[in-house]
C-alpha cells in the first residue's frame, strides 16, 4: 500500500532558521517542499556567498567522486570525521588525487590495448619469429606480412605467380595456418621491389598487417621479437600500476572518504534554503512525512526548540496528492515483489500500489506456465541457495525471496498437471495429471489461460474504478461498467457455448444492451473500442498456454533422447543438456511473459504513475539518494 | 486432403506471425539498443518492450493448434 502522509509547517524566528533546517536534517523525516507562497510570505534566494559555496561543493564533490572510482575506492567505508572539512585543502586534494588517478587509469587502459593488440596478432607473429630472426641478419631484404581469410586462400599461388612474373625467382612466400582457418602469409624479398610487390600485394586484395601504434617505423624483423619480449613484460607494468594506485588510494581515499559526507550535507542545506519561506521576522519550512512518524516529529521538535518554535499540520484539502511523495508499505511477504513495481515509475499519491496483487498473481502465472515438480525443485534450491549468499535488503536476497514462491507455485501446477521433468514422472512413477495433460489437453490449458486472464483483467478493471472513484466519479462508474459487459460478455460466450446454462444467454445479451449506454455516457465514443481491447487483453493471457505446451513439449522431447541416441549413456547426457537449456528457458520466458502481462494487461487498467520518491533531508550516507520505503522508516 | 490444407494453414499463420514478429523485434530491438546507450536504467523495460510483439507469434501458435486440432489433428 502506499502510506498515507502528512504535510507539516514549522513556523520560527529567522534568525534560528540554519538551527532549525540542522535539526530537521539530523531528524531526517521531512521531505521539503517550497514555502514561499508571495506575500507576506517570499523565497530566501540564496546569498552570492552561498551561491559560490554551492558551485564550490558541486565541483569538489565531482573530483571527489571522480578521483574515489578511478582509485576504486568508491564503495570504501568512510572514516569518522571529527572536524568540518577544511575546504580549500579538500578541493586541491580532490583535483590533485583525481589527475593522478585518472593518468593511472589512462595508462593501464593503454597497457591493456597494447596487449590485446599483441594477443590478437600473436599467433601470426609467433609462427614466422624464427624466419623473422633469420631475415634480420640480411639488411637488404624486406618482408611482407598478411593474413589471407580460410575461404580465399586460392589467392596464395596466383600471388607467386604475379611475384614471378613482376620480379623473376628472387623471393620466398612462407605460409602458416593459423587456429582460426586462415592462412598466415610472409613474403621476404629485396628492398629494391618493395614499390612493385606493395602493388601486386594491393592487386591481390591482401592488405598488410598493421604493427601497434608503438612499433611504427620498425621493420617486423626488429618489430616481432619486441611484441613478444613486451607481452612477458605487460602484467608486471599493470602490477605496477595497480601498486601505484593502492599507494595513491591509501594518500588520499580516507580524506576524501571522510569529507564526501559532510560536503553532501551543507549542499543539501544550500538547496533545503532555497525552499524556505521568509518574513521580516519568521521563517516557514513546510514539507511532507508519514502521518504515523508526525508524533516523533512533534516530539524532536519540542524537545529542540521548546516555544520557540510552531510545527503545524496542513490540512489534507490544502494540498493536492501530485505534489506529495511517495512510500510503499507492505508486509514482509509481498516486500520483494516491490522489485517489480518499481521498474515502473512510482505510482501517484492517493491511487493504487499494485504490489499485493503482484505478488500473488505473478508466481501464480509463472508457475501455470512453467508447472513441473523437477523443475519447481529445481527452482526451489537456486532460490534457497541465493538466499543463503546474499545479504538482507539488496537485490539479490528480493530475487531469491521472489524465486521462493515462484517455485512453490511450479511445483503445484507441476502436480496438477502430472509432470516430473515433462513425461518423466507418469514414466517411472506412474504419476497422472489431477487438472489435465498440457501435452493432450490443449483446449483445457487454452481455457485455464483465457480465463485467468478475463479474472486478471477485471480485478485491474475493478481496481481502476477503486483508484478513481474520489479523484473522477464518472470514470470510475465508466470502468465499473467495462468491468460489469466484460464479464457479461463472458457470461454469455459461456452460456452460448453451453458450458453455462442457456437460458443465462438472454438475460446476459439484454443487460449487455443496458449498460452499454452507461458506457458511452461515462466514458465518451471510445468506450467501446476500450471494451474491446480489455477483452483482447484477456486473450493476450493465451500465451500461458502456448508457453506450457511448448515448455512440456520441450521436456518429452529431451526425455525421448535417453532411447533414440543408441547409448543408454549418450542419450542420458543429451536428455540433462536439454533439460538444462529447457529449465534456463523455462526460467526466462515465463518471467518475462508473466511480467508483461502484468505492465500492459493489468496495470494498464489502473495504474497511475507519476509518484515522487520520499527523500526527507537528512544526513548523506554512501548510495543515497535512494527512494525510502515502508520497512526503512 | 482437408489435413493437408489445415495444416499449410497452421504453417501459414506461423510463419507470418513469426515473421512479423521477428520484423517488429528486430525494430524495437534496433531503438531500444539506442535507449539504452544513453540511459542504461532502462534494461528492465527494454527487455519487456522487447517481449510485447511475442503476443503476435504467440497467438499464431494459438491459432495453429486450433486449426490442426478442427482438422482432426493430434489433441
Amino acid at each position: 500500500m502506499i502510506i498515507p502522509m502528512a504535510k507539516v509547517r514549522l513556523i520560527g524566528p529567522r534568525s534560528r532558521l540554519p538551527e532549525a533546517l540542522a535539526a530537521l536534517q539530523d531528524i531526517g523525516l521531512l521531505h521539503l517542499a517550497d514555502a514561499s507562497h508571495g506575500e507576506p510570505v517570499d523565497a530566501l534566494p540564496l546569498t552570492a556567498r552561498e551561491q559560490r559555496l554551492q558551485r564550490q561543493l558541486t565541483r569538489i564533490l565531482e573530483d571527489t567522486d571522480a578521483a574515489l572510482a578511478a582509485m576504486h575506492a568508491a564503495g570504501r567505508r568512510a572514516p569518522a570525521a571529527h572536524a568540518a572539512p577544511d575546504l580549500p585543502a579538500i578541493a586541491r586534494r580532490a583535483r590533485r588525487a583525481r589527475r593522478a588517478a585518472e593518468a593511472i587509469a589512462a595508462r593501464a587502459a593503454g597497457l591493456a590495448e597494447e596487449r590485446a593488440l599483441i594477443l590478437k596478432y600473436r599467433d601470426f607473429f609467433a609462427a614466422f619469429e624464427h624466419a623473422l630472426a633469420g631475415v634480420a641478419r640480411f639488411p637488404h631484404l624486406t618482408t611482407y606480412a598478411a593474413v589471407v581469410p580460410a575461404h580465399e586462400r586460392a589467392v596464395i599461388p596466383q600471388l607467386g605467380d604475379a611475384l614471378r612474373k613482376e620480379v623473376g625467382p628472387e623471393f620466398a612466400i612462407s605460409t602458416h595456418e593459423l587456429a582460426s582457418g586462415d592462412v598466415a602469409l610472409l613474403l621476404v624479398l629485396p628492398k629494391s621491389f618493395a614499390a612493385r610487390i606493395e602493388r601486386a600485394l594491393a592487386d591481390a586484395k591482401l592488405p598488410e598487417i598493421p604493427l601497434p601504434a608503438g612499433y611504427s617505423g620498425a621493420t617486423l624483423a626488429e618489430a616481432v621479437p619486441r611484441m613478444l619480449d613486451r607481452l612477458k613484460a605487460i602484467p608486471r607494468d599493470a602490477e605496477a600500476l595497480a601498486r601505484e594506485r593502492a599507494a595513491l588510494a591509501a594518500q588520499h581515499a580516507p580524506a576524501l572518504l571522510a569529507a564526501r559526507g559532510p560536503m553532501h550535507d551543507r549542499l543539501a542545506e544550500l538547496e533545503a534554503v532555497a525552499r524556505c519561506g521568509v518574513t521580516a521576522h519568521a521563517f516557514t519550512v513546510e514539507g511532507w512525512l508519514p502521518l504515523s512518524a508526525m508524533p516523533r516529529l512533534e516530539e524532536e521538535v519540542a524537545k529542540r526548540f521548546h516555544d520557540e518554535m510552531v510545527l503545524e499540520t496542513i490540512a489534507r484539502e490544502q494540498w493536492t496528492a501530485k505534489d506529495a511523495p511517495v512510500v510503499l508499505s507492505n508486509p514482509r511477504v509481498f516486500r520483494p515483489f516491490e522489485m517489480l513495481v518499481r521498474v515502473m515509475p512510482l505510482p501517484a499519491y492517493g491511487t493504487i500500489d499494485p504490489t499485493p496483487f503482484v505478488a500473488v498473481f505473478f508466481p501464480a502465472i509463472f508457475g501455470i506456465m512453467l508447472g513441473d515438480v523437477g523443475y519447481g525443485l529445481m527452482l526451489l534450491g537456486i532460490a534457497f541457495l541465493i538466499r543463503r549468499k546474499s545479504r538482507v535488503g539488496t537485490t539479490l536476497r528480493s530475487v531469491g525471496d521472489m524465486a521462493v514462491p515462484m517455485a512453490v507455485f511450479t511445483i503445484i501446477f507441476g502436480v496438477l498437471y502430472g509432470e516430473f521433468f515433462g513425461d518423466m514422472g507418469q514414466r517411472l512413477f506412474g504419476m497422472r495429471p489431477i487438472l489435465f495433460d498440457r501435452a493432450e489437453g490443449v483446449l483445457a490449458a487454452l481455457a485455464l489461460a483465457v480465463g485467468l486472464g478475463f479474472v486478471h483483467v477485471v480485478l485491474g478493471l475493478v481496481l481502476g474504478a477503486l483508484s478513481m472513484r474520489r479523484s473522477a466519479p464518472k470514470h470510475a462508474v465508466g470502468k465499473g461498467v467495462t468491468a460489469l459487459m466484460v464479464v457479461l460478455i463472458v457470461l454469455a460466450l459461456l452460456a452460448a457455448f453451453e458450458v453455462l446454462p442457456k437460458a443465462l444467454f438472454m438475460p446476459a445479451v439484454i443487460a449487455l444492451l443496458v449498460a452499454f449506454p452507461v458506457l458511452i455516457l461515462t466514458e465518451g465514443l471510445v468506450a467501446p473500442v476500450e471494451l474491446l481491447a480489455s477483452v483482447g487483453n484477456a486473450l493476450s493471457y493465451a500465451r500461458i498456454m502456448a508457453l506450457g505446451t511448448a515448455s512440456v513439449m520441450l521436456a518429452a522431447v529431451a526425455n525421448r533422447m535417453v532411447g533414440t541416441m543408441g547409448s543408454i549413456v549418450v542419450g542420458l547426457i543429451f536428455a540433462l543438456l536439454f533439460h538444462l537449456v529447457n529449465f534456463a528457458i523455462g526460467l526466462f520466458g515465463p518471467t518475462i511473459h508473466a511480467l508483461r502481462l502484468h505492465y500492459v494487461e493489468f496495470f494498464g487498467k489502473f495504474y497511475s504513475p507519476g509518484g515522487q520518491p520520499y527523500r526527507p533531508l537528512a544526513h548523506w550516507s554512501p548510495g543515497a539518494p535512494k527512494d525510502l520505503t515502508g520497512s526503512e522508516l | 486432403m482437408n489435413y493437408i490444407w489445415a495444416a499449410a494453414a497452421a504453417a501459414g499463420v506461423m510463419v507470418f506471425t513469426a515473421l512479423a514478429t521477428a520484423w517488429a523485434q528486430s525494430r524495437i530491438g534496433t531503438a531500444i539498443s539506442a535507449a539504452l546507450a544513453e540511459k542504461p536504467e532502462l534494461g528492465a523495460q527494454a527487455v519487456i518492450m522487447v517481449a510485447i510483439p511475442e503476443t503476435m507469434v504467440i497467438l499464431g501458435f494459438v491459432v495453429a493448434v486450433l486449426i490442426i486440432l478442427r482438422a482432426g489433428g493430434a489433441g
